[in-house]
């Protein structure tokens, strides 16, 4: 080997030791620390809470609405509504010509729910839904035609029979619900240890370290590092929460969990480390240009904007329509591929080639912004005094 | 050895450094003069590859510095800081490590130097629970634990208790004892002359004297001089071209003297007013040195001497 090739190698060595060195730093310093301890509860917290949510606000206080088919018994309407009394619930009851028209009904979500029961009462009668029947629903309409069956003819105690017209598969359930967790867990993450970049940046600024530091370590290495060691603690905790869900489900019994987990898994956790090197190398530029924490909170406006927005999109119209325009189009966009590629792909309606594209996008987005913040940062971290621009940051850096 | 050799460092309008240039040997203590903002922290920020310079230098040992040889070298910048929550002994740890040493011996500095400083307890301390003096220690000792060959230390001594102007002398003597180079500013210029055996006084980003502080002022042409007259009151001198009365106090007056004044001749006065009782004479303080090198027109003292 040249003599310039071995300095070139040692070299090399150096700036993996002070990355390392950092990043050990990064894990050992905060991995310790309550705030650690504090973010995974409050990411279950959070998670709970996503869960939970949607299901309060659907089962809110409007009418269940019911529509009867064909002839049915005149007094199975007032039976209805004084069933739905009993659940503390209100009822709104429609007719329907035919079980064609209940069908179209029922899919097109005009009706919650459409009953047919003969008029002599001679069987239970059938209660369609779309996908499945809650257990209020349930109880409204079996109270209903029980009681009136009791009353007239004495037969036997059977509740209506349930069709489904699109039953939910296990492995449906398990894949939004998969799907949604994982999409909370990411954005959680991101966010949080984005954060932590952030403020780490700052208060080495603040306290005047960084000059230290700077003495013997490469301004991008020590963000690189940075990056390196708090998004290990990301990592560990997003992997200790996806094996509790796991172990959660297989123990409980509620959810079998598709073939498709474990493909899950991997696009989840891959997607997590390619948002978080976006992410956190955005915010930790940021956070260089500022002199207090709140000014880089400020300054890392834009950014965090960004990641609310791409969440968003992608609960709403994501989940709504996986493949519709939208989705396709943020499949490929750096800043909301994160969200979108593991959705879709735990809905299992994204193409092997949209993935593979999506993250050769993302690979050279998050180099192209790790050299620009890079630079930015050095022009930036030494300097003390009132919040830099962009630009001057990018000029002052050599 | 290190030597910077004209550096030069713009900051758009701004000149910080226009020529500087200096050397620093192994073994001796160098004080690093200079009114704020002459360029005394910009030079050192260029040593540790902080600035870089627009124009120049800096050499250790005859080859310019990289990062390999930046490991050897202990910085201790104006601004302190070290991480408020780490523990103490794991930060110098960390910064030994930085420096290329191995975990196992850094935590065997560390100990050394805590013990050193009297901090052996603290060890397992945040740095954000020690005193504001121990604070400081601390940071002498990141800047020394992995036993550098060369020590930058900007302002080590502003806002240290006598007790830790004593430490910082004492710490400083032994390490170029020990056969480090070690360079330091201050604006402490009586503690300068008692500490160091060089001097660089950097004005407007050119340096404008360098070398031995004894030399120096040899070289420098003016003399102090104290003469007692019974009597007098002093009345038998006053200011004339080549001396000036810097001070006067019943019979006593101080002169400032320019080398070209026969003493004989104002010894002579003197006895013509009556009995002397004194007649001293010593070579000028650093800190007028510090002030005529500052205030000098160009062309600057270090070329009139070269």
């Amino acid at each position: 080997m040249t003599p310039s090739g071995t300095r070139g190698a040692r070299r090399k060595a150096g700036r993996i030791r002070a990355i390392r060195l950092v990043a050990t730093r990064e894990v050992l310093e905060r991995g310790r620390s309550r705030g650690y301890l504090l973010s995974l509860l409050f990411t279950l917290f959070l998670l709970a809470a996503g869960f939970l949510l949607p299901t309060l606000v659907l089962t809110g206080d409007h009418p269940t609405k019911i529509a009867l088919v064909g002839s049915t018994p005149a007094v199975l309407g007032p039976a209805l509504q004084t069933s739905a009394e009993q659940f503390d619930a209100t009822v709104d009851i429609s007719t329907l010509p035919d079980r064609a028209a209940a069908d179209a009904a029922v899919r097109d979500k005009t009706v919650d729910a459409a009953l047919e029961v003969p008029p002599d009462l001679s069987t239970p009668g059938e209660l369609i839904v779309l996908e499945e029947a809650g257990s209020q629903l349930r109880g409204i309409v079996s109270g209903a035609v029980i009681s009136l069956r009791a009353g007239s003819t004495g037969q036997l105690l059977i509740p209506p029979s349930v069709t489904a017209l699109k039953p939910p598969t296990a492995e449906n359930t398990t894949a939004i619900i998969f799907a949604n967790a994982g999409i909370i867990l990411m954005f959680i993450g991101i966010f949080t240890y984005g954060t932590w970049v952030l403020t780490g940046v700052v208060e080495e600024k603040q306290s005047r370290v960084v000059e230290v530091v700077l003495s013997t370590v490469r301004p991008r290495d020590l963000l690189m590092g940075k990056v390196i060691g708090i998004g290990l603690l990301a990592l560990a905790q997003l992997i200790v929460l996806v094996a509790a869900g796991i172990g959660a489900a297989q123990l409980s019994g509620r959810l079998s969990l598709p073939p498709t987990t474990v493909g899950a898994v991997v696009q989840l956790l891959t997607w997590f480390v390619l948002g978080f090197a976006l992410y956190s190398t955005a915010l930790g530029t940021l956070g260089a240009l500022a002199s207090r924490v709140d000014e880089a909170q400020n300054a890392a406006m834009p950014v965090t904007m960004t990641a609310t927005f791409s969440y968003i999109v992608a609960i709403v119209f994501v989940t709504q329509e996986p493949s519709g325009v939208v989705a396709r189009v943020m499949t490929f966009l750096p800043p909301s591929a994160p969200m979108v590629v593991p959705l879709r792909a735990a809905l299992g309606v994204i193409d092997p080639w949209e993935v593979v594209v999506s993250i050769a996008i993302m690979l050279a987005a998050i180099w192209l912004l790790f050299v620009v913040g890079a630079r930015v940062y050095t022009g930036a971290v030494l300097q003390t005094g009132s919040r830099m621009r962009l630009r001057d940051a990018w000029r002052a850096s050599r | 050895m290190l030597e910077v050799l004209g550096l030069t460092k713009h900051y758009g309008p701004v000149t910080a450094l226009d020529g500087a240039a200096f050397t620093a040997r192994p073994g001796r203590l160098v004080g690093f003069l200079g009114p704020n903002g002459a360029g005394k922290t910009t030079t050192m920020r260029c040593v540790f590859g902080l600035a870089t310079p627009d124009a120049g230098e800096v050499r250790w040992d005859g080859a310019p510095i990289d990062a390999a040889t930046r490991l050897r070298f202990g910085y201790m910048p104006e601004q302190r800081g070290l991480y408020p929550r780490m523990r103490v002994g794991e930060q110098l740890a960390y910064f030994a490590q930085h420096h290329g040493m191995p975990g196992s011996e850094a935590r065997v500095r560390t100990a050394a130097w805590l013990d050193r400083f009297g901090l052996a307890d603290r060890e397992r301390s945040k740095l954000e629970d020690l005193s504001h003096g121990n604070q400081q220690r601390v940071q002498l000792a990141a800047a020394l634990v992995h036993d550098p060959e060369l020590l930058v230390l900007d302002e080590p001594f502003s806002g240290l208790d006598p007790l830790g102007v004593a430490t910082m002398s004492e710490v400083l003597r032994e390490r170029a004892a020990a056969g480090v180079a070690v360079v330091f500013s201050s604006h402490q210029l009586d503690l300068v002359e008692e500490v160091c055996e060089d001097a660089v006084i950097i004005s407007r980003g050119r340096v404008v004297a360098d070398g031995q502080i004894d030399e120096l002022k040899a070289r420098s042409g003016r003399r102090h001089l104290e003469v007692e007259v019974a009597g007098s009151g002093g009345a038998w001198i006053a200011d004339t071209d080549g001396h000036t009365v810097l001070e006067r106090d019943g019979d006593r007056v101080k002169l400032l003297v320019d080398e070209a004044v026969d003493l004989e001749t104002l010894l002579a006065a003197a006895r013509a007013a009556g009995e002397v009782r004194r007649f001293s004479f010593e070579p000028p303080r650093l800190s007028e040195m510090f002030m005529a090198a500052v205030t000098a027109p160009q062309p600057t003292m270090a070329e009139a001497t070269r």
